[in-house]
């Protein structure tokens, strides 16, 4: 998931960037704010943590091995804030030490490794363990977090990639960044991580989680009460993200538009096979793609879809809380 | 003595798979060989500033990624190689091996976009990969990790930020030992077939963490000791040298190609 300089053109960078700055300083504030002056060396020694939990080559089945990045992780025991700014380090230092993942792209890899997965992971952890309390609960809540945290990392990055050639054209239409449009970037970069790396991230967020939990239990991060709501804040940032696809779809209209007709051709082939990488892992898409078929306007079906996926994650979660209520109110029966 | 003690024995351990435990001590040990050479003392190469550096490495892989003239890419090709010459071999070694597996990293990624007729880019990001790879590179080899620190307080970087990136580039060698320690008697311990082996690689990383948090405990207590209160200072006076006249001299003669060789 580590983005190499070259692949996303400098505007996508300083549009990252910009982004991660907000983030950043409100990390910042947050952490010295909510994190005592003792604790402050941790976030350093996390961040060492994390970058050494990627040398941790976990056996798969199938004779191959995948190693996590333990965002989340961090995030349930350091709490959010400190996760991004550990993370952020850690990808600092690969980028400047390893040459792995761009100078440039570092604002894009930040934004997908150091906000989305952490943030992410930990707001469904919180949301999934305050309703379920039960020590199985909470432990399915950090594996869901977990799994989901870096797969919609791994989204945003295919998406990254995939805007570039819809973007970014010299005069001979030809791709001047990455050349693969969402059709190919989104499932050659979901699918691996859905399967595999998904599925590690899970397994070893969960083990190592258990083990601290059971080794020494006063280290996890206990996180302020109001954060119960943290799927509003879920759902804000999924609203967030969808601006985002808009950019893409707008700007890609636009060109296409000057182009030539073979070029809208497979471009609407291109947009039309979004789906089909998407339809593995995250369900609202979907319906973006119905509502792109039946010709309504891109934007409207956009924002119609960002509705909707709200409104089904909304439910997704109501039904998940009410079958687990049951599940909580037989188990006294039994 | 025993009669059992005389016996001859032939016990053949069973075969286990333990390729992961393998992988993992390998990419440890490759990342504390590569760490150990970074901060090991050094002399500052070509003494020049290193907030300079950092900046100009900055502009370089802007322009390089701005640039869509291959003469321009041809130009910084040159510029990185005589820089490289003037280092040590061994350092030019491992550039070189950073750089070739990213480049051949991507042209395979790039690969299929070619044969669907899209030659001139997959080789111009290949190009611009390699080049830029290798001026970070550049930079990391030849200036000691603490400067850079002193050169980020100057971009006004947040002292947290220092203070954590500071703190981690210590600590991945401690914890990195640690944890290597803990993976050498795992294999050491699991002779023939050892069922347990998968549960306690998890029991390796939580430890790593426990320790991680005693660590910083210890490390707060003695930097309090020391009377450090997080806050970064720069107390070295910036002087300007003859290679800082001469290192603008040359990057402005950069931009002035990448002007006049235009974006096309």
């Amino acid at each position: 998931m580590h983005i190499p300089d070259n692949y996303l053109s400098p505007s996508t960078c300083a549009v990252m960037c910009a982004a991660m700055i907000p983030v950043w300083s409100i990390a910042v504030k947050k952490v010295k704010d909510e994190v005592t002056k003792v604790k402050m060396p941790l976030l350093g020694i996390g961040a060492a943590f994390s970058f050494l939990l990627m040398m941790f080559n976990v056996p798969l089945p199938g004779g191959t091995t995948g190693h996590a990045v333990g965002g989340t992780l961090l995030a349930i025991l350091l709490g959010p804030y400190s996760a991004c700014i550990s993370v952020t380090v850690a990808l600092l230092i690969q980028a400047l030490l390893f040459g792995d993942g761009g100078i440039l792209a570092f604002g894009a890899n930040c934004f997908n490794m150091a906000f989305i997965l952490p943030f992410l992971g930990y707001f469904i952890y919180k949301f999934i363990k305050d309703r379920v309390k039960s020590e199985k609960g909470e432990y399915a809540a950090i594996a869901i977090g977990s799994y989901f945290g870096i797969n919609i990392a791994a989204l945003a990055a295919a998406i990254e990639f995939g805007i570039q050639p819809l973007l970014f054209k010299n005069a001979a239409g030809q791709p001047l960044y990455s050349p693969y449009p969402l059709s190919v970037s989104i499932p050659a970069i979901t699918i691996p991580h859905l399967i595999v790396a998904g599925v590690v991230e899970a397994i070893f967020t969960v083990a190592i989680f258990a083990y601290i939990k059971r080794v020494s239990p006063g280290t996890i991060y206990e996180g302020a009460k109001q954060k119960a709501n943290a799927i509003y804040g879920l759902i804000a940032a999924l609203i967030c993200l969808t601006p985002l696809g808009l950019l893409a779809t707008g700007a890609a209209w636009g060109e296409w538009g000057a182009d030539e007709i073979k070029d809208v051709l497979s471009g609407g082939n291109a947009l039309g096979f979004v789906p089909e990488g998407m339809k593995n892992g995250f369900s609202f898409e979907t319906i973006m793609a119905d509502y792109a078929v039946k010709g309504l306007p891109d934007i409207a079906g956009y924002i119609l879809s960002a509705v909707a996926g709200v409104a089904i994650m909304i439910i997704l979660f109501k039904v998940l809380g009410s079958l687990k209520k049951n599940n909580a109110g037989n188990l006294p029966g039994q | 003595m025993p009669e059992w003690l005389l016996k001859d024995e032939n016990y053949i351990p069973q075969s286990d798979k333990d390729t992961f435990a393998n992988k993992s001590i390998l990419s440890l040990l490759s990342l504390l060989s590569r760490i150990r050479t970074q901060s090991g003392y050094k002399e500052d190469k070509f003494h020049v500033n290193a907030a300079l550096k950092v900046t100009f490495t900055l502009m370089l892989v802007i322009l390089l990624s701005l640039s869509r003239s291959f003469t321009f890419v041809v130009v910084i090709y040159v510029y990185l190689l005589v820089i490289l010459s003037l280092m040590q071999g061994e350092e030019i070694i491992k550039i070189f091996r950073v750089s070739f597996v990213m480049a051949i990293f991507t042209f395979l990624i790039l690969l299929p976009a070619a044969f669907w007729g899209n030659k001139h880019s997959s080789i111009m990001i290949t190009a611009k990969v390699f080049a830029s790879v290798t001026a970070v590179n550049i930079l990391s080899h030849s200036t000691r990790w603490n400067s850079i620190t002193s050169a980020l307080k100057r971009f006004f970087v947040p002292d947290i930020f220092i203070f954590v990136l500071d703190i981690t580039i210590k600590y991945i060698v401690m914890l990195g030992e640690f944890a290597l320690n803990m993976l050498y008697s795992l294999k050491l311990r699991s002779v023939g077939r050892n069922k347990s082996k998968y549960t306690s690689l998890s029991g390796i990383a939580g430890t790593m963490f426990i320790k991680s948090k005693e660590m910083a405990e210890d490390m707060y207590s003695a930097m309090e000791c020391r009377g450090f209160t997080g806050e970064y200072h720069i107390y070295n006076k910036f002087k300007f040298t003859f290679a800082d006249f001469f290192y603008i001299m040359i990057n402005i003669c950069i931009i002035l190609t990448f002007i006049y060789l235009g974006r096309f």
